[in-house]
């Protein structure tokens, strides 16, 4: 790269760095799962292995570019295993796939460290582990020669500082520390990260170089450099940007824990509890797709010039008004348009695999830690949601998987006892429905135990049905959901980040959709989250009451019909009109804004239907159907069931959009005899 | 420049004049339409669109328990910002920018505290005339007796962040 130093530039160089990594360790946690049914098998699957190590091979790259040398390092070590596996000289072992997560993991947690400006995490252990695994497995006796000078190589490179400096010091050499900051005018006189690390290593024998992040993102290096003397010109360095400090020759230890960031105790790096390190805000797309948007912007340059000849046309005096021709335009442009939305809505979408992809290793964990054992299964990992939907969903989903396998996954001996396999599955599902994605996590664990969750929320004093039938889910999750009672139960470490059924529950609404419960005693228990597929747009039918206009999503409209008032009939109090071969209930919008509804000889009713149920809506008017932007409702004071969201249609007035699943699932209760019928008292 | 002072905005609420720092508050607008939100909180008269969002619009009549009043030419709604909330207050009129100085704010006397006394911050005097200062977050934090449903949807609401609808325009 030519280094262009500006702080502008340097940040967004990172931000590609981070971006670039985010991206190569996804394909790497994609690939490894590929990997495991390889484990044991004399020949490796080839592609998956080529993946795997073009991908380490670029991380490798990319840390050298802006000097992050503990993961360019354990990159390495671990291309070298990959290498050695793909000539299959060495057969993968359970422990190789270990050692190649664990690879992966502490890669992220370098660069997450790097990003957040801490401390990095030490890769030695893993690096040693690393290469005892190419030396220990079978090698013939020349390959080991071989590799034996890689090895020896990577150790020159990948050397464990605090070794390294005691070396150095045995053998007499002063301890320098450089600081190099780059800058743009540095640059142009040629002296760059890569001119002073040739600078140095010619002078002396470069220990350790640590990048520094400083405020407003820029870049200093650190090199600890052992040198026989001090060089002569040392003094001019400064003005290429190197400060340099002569360390105290003090006990090498202390160097290594004082001196090196690194922490030289290696495995007890602060784990992530949320392996989720940083939201992106990076969206890959296909080519084709951006294509596509630009074939679109292109006819609706041409149809914008058809209109401006058209009203330059008519201006002229005399001329009449061709309103077929400007209606034509109108069309065209109205199309375009859509297609346009489309387009960028398609560019939104991503695979859920951007969430899913980590959770094998979130099981992984917590089966090491917990002496459980369980094993997760995915489907549909190419089913693909708007990309804020997906940023939205990760702690959800991570809270989840780690909810089934700390509530629902038995320890080995009660699942033998139970007459199923020791090793549990959770699996991860994700599939489209309509205009909605359903994602489940199941396992085959234990189930919920109905009896033990209401003495919990008793014990806890949250307000329960003094009955509760055995089959109601329902009402079973929303105790699970309810705040107060999750974090009690969840004290363990499935409970990370705080992060309860409550904030599970509440996201999955806020975004539009619904949460269900599936569970059986001592088979398994299944959560299901619908949202819809994207959120910005929608189509709606425009109705009105008393007044009160409003947005109706249409997936949930199935019919309309009229209605008249001697058709709405009480049933237990409830209104109806017969439907089809039996009844309906129904709900008046009018009552809905409890505003007294106005007699009205002829209304209609908009059959509404989801998987939870259905039910109609009873309107004055329905005024048309009109794509409506979706704008959410984020404040809690004006969160209310049975509204989605809102929109506007031209006058800057806000109309509420009804939440279809609230009126179709009994959330908005259809009326009932006496239901509140005050006047507008307000505004 | 004997103390600080800081820029209040200076609204009427059923006769009684009413400050809040005017670095909370966005921007002032005639009252026009206000969007019903059935079940919303008692004091909470609909909703309305600012800078393309969707924002309670509070009565603060209905807040302090005074009875509401027809809207006229002269009802406005402040829209402040409390924390990472915007919301709409209406008022009976707002017309006025004043310098406070700090020193001259005076702590609430125990006799003062009638209904609306656990919203003030403080009250001060101008030319004679009294002038209450509203604590915002005060006013904001409306019945804790829902407790259940609203801390639910507080979790939700601090970590909201802007949703692809923002971006569609």
């Amino acid at each position: 790269m030519s280094p262009d130093f500006s702080p502008e530039l340097q940040r967004e160089l990172l931000d590609d760095f981070f971006t670039e990594c985010d991206e190569h360790l996804a394909h790497i946690r994609e690939a490894l799962v590929l990997l495991e049914p390889s484990i044991g098998k004399a020949q490796a699957d080839g592609t998956v292995l080529e993946d795997l190590f073009r991908n380490f091979h670029s991380f490798k790259g990319i840390s050298a570019i802006v000097g992050l040398r503990a993961a360019e390092e354990l990159a390495h070590v671990t291309e070298d295993y990959l290498r050695e596996l793909t000539r299959g000289s060495v057969t993968l072992s359970a422990h190789g796939v270990e050692l190649l997560m664990q690879a992966t993991q502490r890669l992220e947690q370098i660069a997450a460290a790097f990003r957040a400006e801490r401390p990095l995490p030490s890769a030695e252990t893993l690096q040693t582990l690393m290469s005892e695994l190419l030396h220990a497995s079978g090698r013939t006796k020349n390959q080991n020669d071989a590799s034996a000078a890689s090895a020896a190589s990577t150790t020159s490179t990948a050397s464990p500082a605090g070794p390294a400096i005691e070396n150095a010091q045995a053998r007499g050499l002063l301890l320098w520390k450089f600081t190099f900051v780059p800058s743009k005018p540095l640059d142009e006189k040629g002296v760059n990260i890569n001119s002073v690390r040739a600078r140095l290593s010619d002078k002396g024998e470069i220990l350790q170089a640590t990048p520094r992040v400083r405020g407003e993102g820029a870049v200093a290096f650190e090199f600890l450099v052992g040198m026989k003397e001090t060089p002569a010109d040392i003094a001019f360095w400064e003005s290429d940007g190197i400060t340099a400090e002569l360390l105290e020759q003090r006990g090498p230890s202390a160097l290594a824990a004082k001196e090196l960031a690194p922490a030289s105790k290696e495995l007890p790096f602060p784990q992530e509890h949320n392996p989720f390190i940083a939201p992106s805000h990076v969206v890959r797309v296909d080519l084709p797709r951006l294509d596509e948007l630009m074939r679109i912007v292109g006819e609706m340059v041409i149809k914008r010039s058809r209109f401006e000849e058209e009203l330059s046309r008519i201006s002229r005096k005399g001329e009449t008004v061709d309103v077929g021709a400007l209606r034509e335009v109108n069309t065209g442009l109205n199309r375009s348009l859509r297609e346009l939305r489309e387009g960028i809505m398609r560019v939104r979408m991503v695979p859920v695999a951007e969430i899913f992809a980590r959770m094998p290793f979130v099981v992984r964990d917590l089966a090491r830690e917990n002496h459980k054992k369980a094993r997760l299964k995915m489907d549909g990992q190419q089913t693909e949601i708007d990309k804020y939907l997906i940023e939205q969903l990760k702690d959800p989903l991570l809270h989840l998987v780690r909810n089934s396998f700390s509530h629902g996954v038995e320890t080995p001996e009660e699942r033998r006892q139970a007459g199923k396999p020791e090793e549990a599955v959770i699996s991860l599902s994700a599939a489209t429905s309509g205009d909605s994605v359903i994602i489940t996590v199941a396992d085959d664990g234990r189930g919920i135990n109905q009896a033990k969750v209401l003495t919990r929320a008793r014990e806890v004093g949250l307000p329960i049905p003094e009955v509760l039938d055995k089959t109601d889910r329902a009402s079973l999750l929303a105790i699970l959901c309810a705040p107060g009672f999750s974090t009690r139960t969840d004290a363990d470490l499935a409970s990370g980040r705080g992060v309860g059924m409550a904030v599970v529950l509440n996201t999955v609404r806020a975004l539009g959709g619904t949460l269900a419960l599936e569970t059986e005693e001592h088979k398994g228990s299944r959560f299901i989250i619908r949202v819809p597929l994207t959120m910005a747009i929608a189509d709606t039918l425009i109705v009105s009451a008393s007044d009160q206009t409003c947005a109706v999503p249409q997936t949930f409209v199935s019919e309309v019909m009229p209605v008249t008032e001697e058709e709405i009939r009480k049933v237990n109090g409830v209104e109806v009109i017969p439907y089809r071969d039996g009844v309906l209930p129904v709900i008046r919008l009018a009552s809905f804004f409890r505003l007294a509804g106005k007699a009205q000889p002829r209304m209609c009713v908009l059959v509404l239907s989801s998987d939870r149920g259905s039910s109609g809506l009873v309107v004055d008017r329905i005024h048309g159907q009109r794509e409506v932007v979706v704008r959410s409702i984020r404040d809690p004071l004006i969160q209310a069931p049975g509204v989605a969201g809102a929109t506007e249609l031209g006058d800057g007035r806000p109309v509420l959009i009804l939440d279809g699943t609230a009126f179709t699932s009994g959330a908005v209760r259809p009326n009932t005899e006496g239901a509140e019928m005050s006047s507008l008292t307000r505004n | 420049m004997a103390s600080q002072a800081e820029t209040y905005v200076l609204f009427e609420l059923a006769g009684a004049t009413y400050a809040m720092p005017s670095s909370s508050v966005q921007h002032i607008e005639m009252m026009e339409h206000v969007t019903l939100v059935p079940n919303a909180h008692r004091a909470i008269d609909g909703v309305v669109f600012s800078r393309g969002q969707v924002i309670p619009a509070l009565n603060l009549r209905a807040r302090f328990g005074f009875p509401r009043q027809e809207r006229t030419l002269r009802t406005r709604v402040i829209f402040a910002q409390v924390q990472r909330r915007v919301v709409g207050m209406i008022v009976d009129s707002a017309r006025e920018f004043k310098n406070i100085p700090a020193a001259s704010v005076r702590p609430i006397e125990q006799a003062l505290t009638g209904v609306s006394g656990n919203y003030l911050r403080g009250l001060t005097t101008v030319n004679d005339r009294l002038i209450l200062i509203l604590d915002l977050e005060a006013v904001l934090n409306l019945d804790k007796d829902e407790s259940l449903a609203t801390s639910l949807s507080e979790v939700i609401a601090s970590g909201a962040q802007p949703t692809p609808a923002a971006l569609a325009h």
